[in-house]
């Protein structure tokens, strides 16, 4: 990481900063002018130093945004999780009885071409507007990726490392635990990813539909009531978050997959 | 087991010749001594047939006694690996028989190791692990099988590189992990399909020397697939060659060639040419007209 930030800080790098510092300033600059003279309507736009205001009072202050990214936060932990163990599970059942995939394969199919967001109606019918429904949304997106590539890279296994392990005397228990399914880890781990981008879109989604607390809860109510300058603040609010959350998988998975 | 290396190597030191120490065992038959079953490989008129009509095996005779190390020649696609194969017990026996140490092959019997040109190091086990690998398939004590394996990589000359991920492995260095990984069991038995036959000139000679040294160590039996004759002279004890397909045995070819060796050394022995030169017609004689014999 840092060798790669001083190369880049060097030569090139640094213009391109300084061209991007340079660029933002003015759009900022541009934004406010725009706003302040009302060139374009503020409803439409708000005014960046509101937007930083609302984002101050909302952190620091009354912290509101960080008290709804909780409740986000929590569904999308826990639909991440629960589309983990039961996407890898039925990977693994698919991989090592391909019978059982047969026989789920017109239900997957179905479900994963079905646009999910059309069950979020069925969702809040069944489990209300609390935690229930955000989750069943993400999980039903995070499901079937982490599904894929766990089947994709259990099956993607070297036969030749299976046959070295049969000769050297494993068992089949044996070699699907030490072989299969590690040689499996790193593409369910990109599958991890993509599945958590996916959990927090669901749980987004769900909140915006209905739900008590919530970002994407909170975001209808501020565009429900013309407050631009909230709505802009809380989608900044949520990149951040987005982009926390994604350096984190990758610094797992770097630790995790060391020896790639 | 170990004890038993140990007698088998003063034999070899006082006789400086495998041959003759080999002799008296082969023409026993019915009244093997024990240490001619210990690894001894009896293959009975075999033939394999893959689907389609292809005859990969016709009517395979051979013999190989216990400790012997036997090379098997042959043209690309005449049934070599198909034949090894059959004694791995990864494929069925169909006609004739084969039994390894008095008994039918089956995969994973703790009595043989194979090897591949391929080295098939697990990427996420570093070289010690992946050294391992055997012994803990097999439930070796963890000590014991650490131990083994490192005094194997040491062997292999990659003292130091223990904790490497093969990613950080050079192609011989790999091969040299699979080869301590291959040593690493005490299996009787190595069945070893052209184990160096991805590596580059300078670096076969040298894996050569290595085995050279841990076969002469560890006495065992080996049946060694190559289609680089130098490498089968300078390690066997016998070439068997093999007609182009249907794979049939065309000839056994004894080298007596002094023990010790050395890959390097024999470059400049006349003997090691005029054995070459040997096996160099028989082979072209299997190229031909493998079918008229
Ligand atoms: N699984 C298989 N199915 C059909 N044909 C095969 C199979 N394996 C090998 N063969 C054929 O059998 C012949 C011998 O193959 P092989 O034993 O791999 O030769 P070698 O190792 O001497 O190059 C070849 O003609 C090959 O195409
Ligand atoms: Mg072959």
């Amino acid at each position: 990481m840092d060798e790669n930030n001083q190369r880049w800080m060097k030569g090139d790098g640094l213009y391109v900063l300084i061209a991007q510092v340079v660029a933002l300033a003015l759009f900022l600059f541009l934004w406010e002018w725009a706003s302040r003279e009302r060139i374009i309507d503020p409803i439409f736009i708000g005014q960046p130093t509101k937007i930083f205001a609302y984002l101050y009072n909302g952190t620091l202050v009354d912290p509101i945004l960080f008290r709804e990214a909780f409740w986000t936060l929590a569904a999308t932990g826990a639909a991440f999780f629960l589309g983990i163990v039961a996407g890898i599970l039925f990977g693994l059942l698919f991989v090592v009885w391909p019978v059982s995939e047969k026989f789920f394969d017109p239900l997957f199919s179905g479900l994963n071409a079905l646009p999910r967001i059309a069950l979020a109606p069925l969702f809040l019918l069944w489990f209300g507007l609390g935690l229930g429904s955000k989750i069943a949304l993400g999980f039903s997106l995070t499901f079937f990726i982490i599904l894929n590539n766990t089947i994709a890279g259990a099956r993607s296994v070297d036969t030749d490392w299976i046959v070295l392990s049969r000769m050297l005397g494993a068992n089949k228990a044996t070699t699907f635990f030490k072989v299969t399914l590690i040689s499996a880890v790193p593409t369910i781990f990109s599958g991890l990813r993509l599945g958590l981008i996916y959990a927090l879109l669901g749980v987004i989604a769900s909140e915006i539909i209905a739900a008590q607390r919530g970002l994407g809860q909170l975001l209808t109510y501020l565009a429900g009531t013309f407050d631009t300058n909230g709505v802009f603040a809380v989608l900044f609010f949520l990149a951040i978050m987005s982009v926390i959350l994604m350096k984190f998988m990758s610094w797992i998975e770097a630790r995790l997959l060391r020896w790639r | 087991m170990p004890h038993e290396y140990e007698v088998r190597n003063e034999e070899s030191v006082l006789s400086e010749n495998m041959e003759t120490v080999a002799a008296p065992l082969s023409g026993g038959g019915g009244t093997a001594k024990p240490e001619d079953a210990h690894g001894a490989i009896d293959i009975k008129a075999v033939t394999h047939e893959f689907p389609g009509n292809v005859l990969a095996v016709s009517d395979a005779n051979l013999r190989v006694r216990g400790g012997e190390f036997v090379s098997i020649v042959g043209p690309s696609g005449c049934g070599k690996t198909t034949l090894l194969n059959l004694l791995a017990g990864l494929i069925d026996v169909q006609t004739g028989s084969i039994s390894l140490a008095g008994s039918p092959p089956k995969a994973g019997r703790h009595d043989v190791a194979y090897m591949l040109a391929r080295d098939c190091l697990f990427p996420w086990r570093t070289a010690l692990s992946n050294a391992t690998l055997g012994g803990e398939f097999r439930g070796v004590p963890k000590k014991e099988r650490v131990q083994r394996a490192r005094d194997m990589l040491r062997k292999v000359g990659l003292s130091g590189f223990e904790n490497n991920y093969p990613k950080a492995l050079s192609h011989g260095m790999r091969q040299r992990v699979a080869l301590a990984r291959t040593f690493s069991l005490s299996s009787s038995i190595l069945l070893m399909d052209e184990p160096f036959g991805a590596l580059d000139a300078q670096t076969k000679l040298q894996l050569e020397d290595v085995l050279l040294d841990l076969w002469t160590e560890e006495r065992r039996t080996v049946v060694f697939i190559t289609h680089d004759l130098n490498e089968a002279v300078t390690l066997s004890d016998r070439v068997i060659v093999m007609s182009a397909r249907p794979g049939r045995i065309i000839k056994d070819i004894p080298i007596p060639l002094e023990r010790p060796r050395s890959a390097r050394a024999l470059q400049k022995d006349p003997l090691y040419h005029e054995i070459y030169a040997e096996v160099w017609t028989w082979l072209e004689q299997g190229l031909n007209g493998g079918d008229d014999g």
